[in-house]
């Protein structure tokens, strides 16, 4: 039971317009595994992880995540399979003019009837479990900051805590450590892996010694192509170099 | 779209030409270089005109009158803004991309939904106030009810149409991010894109409370009451004593609320319109909290309004205006095609007229714009040795009254004093219109010189530039496509505009409109309403196609 695929990828071709992101891709990944993603730029990491999440289609092939074909649904039935699946974006997407605590309880709202949003929205509400997950990631003082006034960094977590009040069960990470230093980057990958042992994480990393550190299969993009798909034991340095070879 | 010609001459430079080119034809038709067109027999009168300026009429009754008219003119306004709003709101939502593209996504009904809505928007908006002003008094009698949605119905539209942009030029990609972790889109939508636009909605808000002052004014001259109803009386009974107390009021009137949004606005953050059209991010320092204690004030002010100009809302739907409303449409129809040949040469003349009223307009409020901006530059970017000169400051309260001045007074009561020395015809009635017009461009002129990124400028001036070349280097290049931009857009509203002109008899559509409306002539008035459509979108289509050409360069 526990070694079908949560989210399995079939032979997809994803296009924009006349270019070709992502080339006959196949994955499939298990509950509570712990996948990297890595590659140089422009490889298609972020865009593998929103063709994960359903926001991308696939030009050619066939996602499914929880044993559903995510194109196929009815929209219902797609939210429901995507509450389950939360992502941390490369750019963050926050509201940047609400207050942190704000763009925290967004992680609710898969699951908040829209009169509470509303009502949320002039007063926020569920304030422990936003303060809470602020917490986890260190800026429970930010609770009623402006969003945009935050740094960088800060923003990131804002961003992880309002995946962390989503609780799905996969994780979809997007370079979530980019602008963390080192101590803090290795908190919060602590954090993405260790809060439920079930819980699947997915996250593109541009560090490969954080990924060969908390990731248990690494899988290398290289121009939209799979070159690599491996446990992180088994990934040698010249598979690494081959990777980021010009 | 890149034609052979471009690539000698650059986009802007053609459309000069093509500009310089309409306005002298434009000047042709106004009968400039064919007949005599200053009466010199008015200007004793003109005279004691501008002579009664300095010294209004300050008995005790008549500043009561003043006081009371100016009350109503101010109620109309806000009733009609906050209906505006109300209805640019809802329809705004429904005529924005991305609700149907994203929160319905409805993407093959997209085309049809949103263009639908956005197709039927296009009317109301088309056909100035001052008509719909006229059509309503046709089914309401003299009831405030007319000036209230007389300004409600088209500036509803207005704001419908922009809503829906600001909402669609909203970054997407937070809304996105929600709806794609399964959050409904309803939910997302309020959630995301209404907190990250509410400013700029705020802003264009009071942006059109300061348009429906105007447009209050105006619509006193068709009886609705008000300044402008007791303007229009004074000067046809030539009391200009009276008239300039009146005009006061207005200047007053309209100064306060200028100032009030602009101050707002400044507090908001967000502090001209222009960033509507841009795409730079606004600084915002205000907390949310302090927009919210906003809305009581707001609402107890439109309770106000309403109970204090008591518009019979009963109006509304009763059997007799219902049955009037059938009269007209049964009496409009079929068309009278008859009068459609003379259509044709007062479809040049409105043209004509609005090129000119532009023309004025954009030349005078450019003028004006610099001095009235100097505050800015007064701030010590070109005052580099920081002597206290008064002059500058003298000059920026002079520029700023004459912009007042401008645009309080409507456009139509210009074209009246204008008559005094002029002979009638479409001359007076651009004047008029341009003056008007200068006003308020001036004003936005001026707003983009004030948001002008100073860094850059300061760059220049501290590298030792002189000041002349600060301004010719820095200044314009910086400003000139916005000052573009903006004229364009108030060429489109000088065109729907040529109608209020047309009322005091400045001739083009307009004129044949008002009478046919006042004669109930229906069935020849849909034709040349028709015309006027078709001419209204005409000129949309042309400034809107400029603009695209000359952002893209
Ligand atoms: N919406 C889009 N339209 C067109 N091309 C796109 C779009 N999104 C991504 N691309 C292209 O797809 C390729 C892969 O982009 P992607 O963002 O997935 O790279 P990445 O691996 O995440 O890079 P980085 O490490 O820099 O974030 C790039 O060449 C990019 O230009
Ligand atoms: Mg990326």
């Amino acid at each position: 039971m526990s070694s079908d695929p949560i989210i399995s990828v079939d032979r997809v071709t994803l296009q924009f317009g006349q270019f070709t992101a992502l080339t006959d891709i196949s994955l499939h990944i298990v509950a509570g595994e712990r996948v990297a993603l890595v590659g140089s730029s422009g490889a298609g990491k972020s865009t593998l992880i929103r063709l994960l999440n359903g926001t991308l289609e696939p030009t050619r092939g066939e996602v499914q995540a929880f044993g559903q074909k995510l194109h196929q649904l009815k929209p219902k039935h797609h939210r429901q399979i995507q509450r389950q699946i939360g992502t941390i974006y490369q750019q963050l997407h926050l509201v940047d003019n609400l207050r942190v605590i704000h763009n925290v309880n967004a992680g609710h709202l898969g699951h908040w009837s829209f009169l509470k949003a509303l009502i949320s929205l002039i007063v926020p509400l569920d304030v422990a479990t936003a303060t809470q997950a602020l917490a986890q990631v260190g800026i429970p003082e930010k609770l009623y900051d402006r969003t945009d006034r935050l740094s960088g960094g800060q923003q990131q977590r804002v961003a992880i805590a309002r995946v962390l009040v989503q609780n799905p069960m996969v994780i979809l990470a997007d370079e979530p450590i980019s602008s963390l230093d080192r101590e803090l980057s290795r908190e919060v990958m602590e954090i993405l892996c260790n809060c439920q042992s079930s819980r699947t994480l997915i996250v593109s990393l541009h560090d490969v010694d954080v990924a060969l550190r908390y990731c248990d299969r690494m899988i290398g993009l290289r121009r939209g192509r799979i070159l690599f798909d491996a446990p992180s034991t088994a990934v040698s340095s010249e598979m690494i170099a081959d990777l980021y070879r010009l | 779209m890149s034609r052979p010609a471009s690539r000698f001459i650059s986009p802007s430079l053609q459309w000069g030409m093509i500009g310089l080119i309409a306005i002298a034809l434009s000047l042709w038709q106004a009968g400039l270089f064919r007949q005599t067109v200053v009466n010199f027999n008015g200007f004793p009168l003109l005279w004691r005109f501008v002579a009664a300026s300095v010294h209004p009429d300050l008995s005790y009754d008549l500043l009561a009158t003043t006081l009371q008219a100016s009350l109503v003119t101010l109620a109309y306004a806000v009733c009609g803004t906050f209906l505006s709003v109300t209805i640019g709101a809802i329809a705004g939502v429904f005529c924005s991309e991305v609700w149907w593209l994203e929160v319905l996504r409805a993407k093959r009904l997209r085309y049809f939904g949103f263009h639908s809505v956005r197709a039927i928007l296009a009317f109301p908006r088309a056909i100035h106030e001052l008509i719909w002003g006229l059509f309503f008094l046709n089914i309401w009698g003299l009831d405030p009810l007319v000036a209230v949605a007389a300004i409600a119905i088209p500036f509803g539209a207005i704001t419908a149409k922009v809503f829906s942009e600001i909402l669609d030029e909203t970054p997407r990609q937070p809304l996105l991010a929600l709806i794609n972790s399964g959050v409904a889109p309803i939910t997302a939508f309020f959630y995301t894109l209404l907190p990250q636009a509410f400013l700029n909605l705020l802003s264009y808000s009071f942006y059109r409370f300061e348009c429906s002052i105007r447009s209050a004014a105006v619509l006193g001259i068709i009886g609705a009451g008000g300044l402008g109803y007791e303007i229009l009386l004074s000067l046809q009974s030539l009391r200009y004593e009276q008239l300039w107390t009146f005009f006061y009021a207005l200047l007053i009137l309209n100064g306060g609320v200028d100032i009030a949004s602009a101050t707002l606005r400044n507090q908001l953050g967000c502090a001209s319109r222009i960033d509507l059209n841009s795409h730079r991010p606004t600084k915002r320092n205000i907390s949310n909290s302090r927009i919210f204690s906003l809305f009581p004030i707001a609402i107890a002010g439109v309770a106000l309004s309403f109970w204090y100009i008591q518009p019979d809302l009963s109006k509304i739907g009763s059997p007799r205006s219902q049955q009037l409303l059938h009269q007209i449409v049964q009496t409009s129809l079929p068309p009278n095609f008859t009068g459609i040949a003379e259509l044709i040469p007062l479809s040049v003349e409105t043209v004509a007229m609005s090129v000119l009223a532009i023309a004025i307009a954009a030349s005078g409020g450019l003028l004006l714009a610099f001095p009235a901006a100097q505050i800015f530059l007064l701030s010590g970017l070109l005052n580099r040795r920081g002597n206290a000169n008064l002059f500058p400051l003298v000059l920026l309260v002079i520029a700023r009254i004459v912009l007042l001045l401008c645009r309080a007074i409507p456009a139509p009561i210009w074209a009246l004093v204008v008559l005094y020395v002029l002979f009638p015809g479409i001359l007076p009635g651009a004047i008029g219109l341009g003056l008007h017009n200068l006003g308020i461009l001036g004003r936005l002129f001026a707003e983009v010189i004030e948001n002008l990124e100073q860094p850059p400028l300061k760059a220049l001036s501290a590298g030792g530039t002189p000041n002349s070349l600060v301004f010719l280097y820095g200044v314009l290049p910086a400003t000139m496509p916005r000052f573009l931009a903006y004229t364009l857009y108030r060429w489109e509203v000088c065109m729907r505009e040529t109608v209020i002109v047309g009322l005091v008899g400045a001739g083009g559509l307009g004129r044949l409109l008002t009478e046919q409306l006042s004669s109930f002539d229906y069935q020849s008035l849909i034709v040349t309403l028709g015309a006027f459509l078709v001419l209204t979108f005409l000129v949309d289509w042309i400034s809107g196609r400029v603009r695209r050409s000359l952002r893209a360069s």
